[in-house]
Order: C-alpha cells, then sequence, then structure tokens
C-alpha cells in the first residue's frame, strides 16, 4: 500500500479508536440508568422518593392474581424476591401468569401503585398445537 | 404448513380483533416501498429529459 | 488485478450500465419472493401460541430492521473505500443509500410502535432498543440534510464519509441493546450461534421476506444511485451519450 493510503488508513483506525472508546466510556459511565426496568431485587435494595416514577420488570407469580371490581393487584416476581403491585385500569391481552410484565408507577412500602402495566413477551415464537403436543 | 391460518376470508380480515394492526402496517410498507418506488423512477426521468435538452 | 478490477467497477459508467442490464431481473425476483412470502406468512401460517395473529407483523417488522442496519454497515463500508481509495463511486453510493436507509428505519418503527399496541400495550417506551433505533432514523435524517446543505460536493463527501463512520458506533449498540439492558424489546429469535427460537413454519417465510425485502431495497438502492451519478455526472461525455 501506498504511503498515502497507509496514512489514510491510521487516520481512520485513529478516529475509530477515540469515538469508540468515548461511547464506550460514556455507556459504562450510565450503564444501570440505560436499564429500562429495575427487577424486584434491585428494587428491594433501593430507595426511593415516594413521587418517583419507577419502572419494575418480573414475571407475574402464578396464583397471585387477584381482582375486586376493578382494581387488580398482582405480584411480580423474578424468582429470588417478590413486589406487590396494586392497579386499576385496563391490562394488554398478553397480561398472564407466569409471563413477563412490566409495571410503571410509585413505590410505598414495598407496594407497586401502578399508573400503566405493560406486558414483555419473549423471543419465542411457535403455533399453538406444538404446546400441547409437548405437554402429553 | 401451507393451510390457511383461518376458517373464512372474514375471519382473515378481522383476525381476532389483531387484524387492524397487522394490514394497517401492510398497508403502510406497501405505500412507502411504492412511493419510493415511483419518486426515483421520476427523478431519473426528469434528470435524463433535462440532460437532453441542454445537449 | 484487483486494483484493475475495481478501477473498472468503480467507473460510474460502467456501474450504470451493470444496473440497466440486471436491474430488471433482480426486482421482478425479488418482487415475486417479498410477495409470495408475506402471503405465505400473513394467511398460511399457524398463530403464534402467545401473540395470536399480530405476531404476523413479525413478517414487515424483522426484514426492515434488519436493512436498515445493514444498509448504514454498507455505507460505512463505502466510506472507508472512499476515505482510503478516493473512489467516487462509493462517495455516490453514500449520499444514494442514506434515504433508503431513513425509510427501513421509518417502517421498522412505525410497525414496531404498532405491533406493540396490540402486544405490549404501548406504542412507545424509551428502552434501549426502541431509543437507539430512533438515533439511527435521527442519523440517516442527519446525514442526508448535512449533505444537501454543502454547495461543494467535495467537502460534503468527505464530511459525510467521517461522520458516517463515527456515527456506525450505534449499529453494535442497537444489535446488543437487548443484551446489555433490561428493555421492553425481547431479545434476539435468530442468531449465528444458536438455534432460532421461532419455529421453522414461522422461520420459511420470514426468511422468504427478508429475502425479498433486501432484493427490493438493493432495486432502490440501483436506482437512487443511477439518480445520484446522473447528478454529479452531468458534465461527462460519457453521461452526454448515454441520455
Amino acid at each position: 500500500m501506498n504511503p498515502i493510503r497507509k496514512k489514510r488508513v491510521y487516520n481512520i483506525l485513529t478516529v475509530l479508536l477515540f469515538s469508540v472508546s468515548g461511547i464506550a466510556l460514556i455507556l459504562f459511565s450510565l450503564n444501570s440508568k440505560l436499564d429500562y426496568f429495575f427487577t424486584p431485587t434491585e428494587l428491594m435494595n433501593k430507595t426511593f422518593p415516594i413521587d418517583k416514577r419507577i419502572k419494575l420488570g418480573g414475571m407475574v407469580l402464578n396464583g397471585s392474581v387477584k381482582r375486586a371490581s376493578s382494581n387488580i393487584s398482582f405480584i411480580v416476581t423474578d424468582y429470588t424476591n417478590r413486589i406487590n403491585v396494586e392497579y386499576e385500569g385496563i391490562l394488554p391481552d398478553l397480561f398472564k401468569e407466569d409471563s413477563g410484565v412490566v409495571v410503571l408507577g410509585y413505590l410505598n412500602n414495598q407496594t407497586v401503585y401502578a399508573e400503566e402495566v405493560l406486558a414483555k413477551h419473549d423471543e419465542n415464537y411457535m403455533p399453538p398445537n406444538i404446546e400441547v403436543i409437548n405437554d402429553n | 404448513m401451507f393451510n390457511f391460518a383461518f376458517n373464512s376470508f372474514n375471519e382473515a380480515i378481522y383476525m381476532n380483533g389483531h387484524g387492524v394492526f397487522v394490514w394497517s402496517v401492510l398497508i403502510i410498507v406497501i405505500l412507502t416501498l411504492y412511493i419510493f418506488f415511483i419518486s426515483y423512477i421520476f427523478k431519473i426521468k426528469k434528470i435524463k429529459k433535462k440532460l437532453n435538452e441542454s445537449n | 488485478m484487483i486494483k484493475k478490477f475495481i478501477h473498472q467497477f468503480a467507473s460510474p459508467k460502467t456501474f450504470i450500465s451493470k444496473v440497466d442490464t440486471y436491474y430488471n431481473f433482480i426486482f421482478y425476483s425479488a418482487l415475486l419472493i417479498y410477495v409470495l412470502s408475506i402471503i405465505w406468512g400473513i394467511l398460511f401460517t399457524p398463530e403464534d401460541f402467545v401473540q395470536g395473529n399480530s405476531f404476523r407483523i413479525i413478517y414487515l417488522h424483522v426484514p426492515a430492521s434488519f436493512l436498515s442496519q445493514s444498509l448504514y454497515l454498507a455505507m460505512g463500508i463505502c466510506s472507508i473505500t472512499f476515505l482510503i481509495w478516493r473512489v467516487k463511486l462509493a462517495a455516490y453510493l453514500i449520499v444514494a443509500i442514506a434515504p433508503i436507509g431513513a425509510m427501513a428505519t421509518f417502517i421498522a418503527l412505525i410497525s414496531g410502535s404498532i405491533w406493540g399496541i396490540p402486544t405490549w400495550g404501548t406504542w412507545w417506551q424509551w428502552d434501549a432498543r426502541i431509543t437507539s433505533t430512533l438515533i439511527l432514523f435521527i442519523m440517516y435524517l442527519g446525514l442526508i440534510s448535512l449533505h444537501s446543505s454543502f454547495s461543494n460536493y467535495e467537502k460534503a463527501d468527505k464530511l459525510l464519509s467521517w461522520l458516517v463512520i463515527v456515527g456506525a458506533i450505534n449499529i453494535p449498540i442497537i444489535k446488543k441493546s437487548v443484551d446489555w439492558w433490561s428493555t421492553l424489546h425481547q431479545s434476539a429469535s435468530i442468531t449465528l450461534t444458536d438455534k432460532p427460537t421461532i419455529d421453522p413454519v414461522m422461520l420459511y417465510p420470514l426468511i422468504g421476506t427478508v429475502i425479498g425485502f433486501f432484493g427490493l431495497i438493493i432495486c432502490l438502492v440501483l436506482l437512487s444511485s443511477k439518480n445520484q451519478i446522473l447528478i454529479r455526472e452531468k458534465n461527462k461525455s460519457w453521461v452526454k451519450d448515454y441520455v
């Protein structure tokens, strides 16, 4: 390679090195702030002001969903710790026991008073009948 | 693998309430692609015409 | 020999004549594959065991998301080629690809938002995957407007190439966002290392839509580059013979 091109390659590599390390530093310093939600364990080890809106993510504990008129309460778990959730409103279609959920609301006394409940599904896609075959 | 997934045509449109989402995304995709193809074909025609006139 | 090959292929004149020769073939085969795979995916695939019929949006969303990132990488390769070898065609290609990339990202964002309504229960959340994709869209728009704000093409090409290279960092971030941080978006179903977590009956039409959409996008890039070449080389004698 001729010297001019060699120099251009080095220039590109230098720019890349600096910008990658710059972005990497920013991402590392922000790291957990870029998380979309807290797990129940993370939430228990932190204190929040009562008016701070937080997001809690995890699985809906099997058998924990209780409905009383328009109020719904359930437990979100990461299989280590549990957090109670109180909610009044419409649930997404995919909200189910033993499936992923993200709750947006305010934490008070180990209970999240939710303003919004979102369903989180995983990366598995399959036809319904396959599950039945596996169960048998 | 190639079985029609619905019992009737109406069911295929309705998709248990999800039809409105699926079909609207399909329309948006088709429209966007169509607009881009047409606009580029038109642009090329326009510049060719312009160049021909200046020759 | 490689030099000679690059030199020949990289001549805008050869490029345009190659485009004219192969365009129809690529366009019609891509269109056929895309339309058939879409019909297969939307009407002839069983519904998903969790998401029901709304999962069918995957056949429109995944190809666009895949292409939005691939097109940026293509721009990156063109930028490096232009900065090292000063190949003019590479610079034309960067400018030609940017709007198509913006289009693919737009489709990815819109289809993702609409898909989010029946599944997540929201059309927009600031999670790492969605936000980094929005940044990609804004970057495409920024690159387009930056280039058109210059009157001096030579300077514009160089600045554009540098910015494309710096911005390329966003691509691995988008890709890995679902693994590095907690997100509302699920992690990847198809990876190079593991078995796909999507059932084969749903996977085959998906591969078809990706190939078909890829072909259609290639056609758009070819048209857009042809347009760009004619604009930039309008004073060359071969263009006068060509039109």
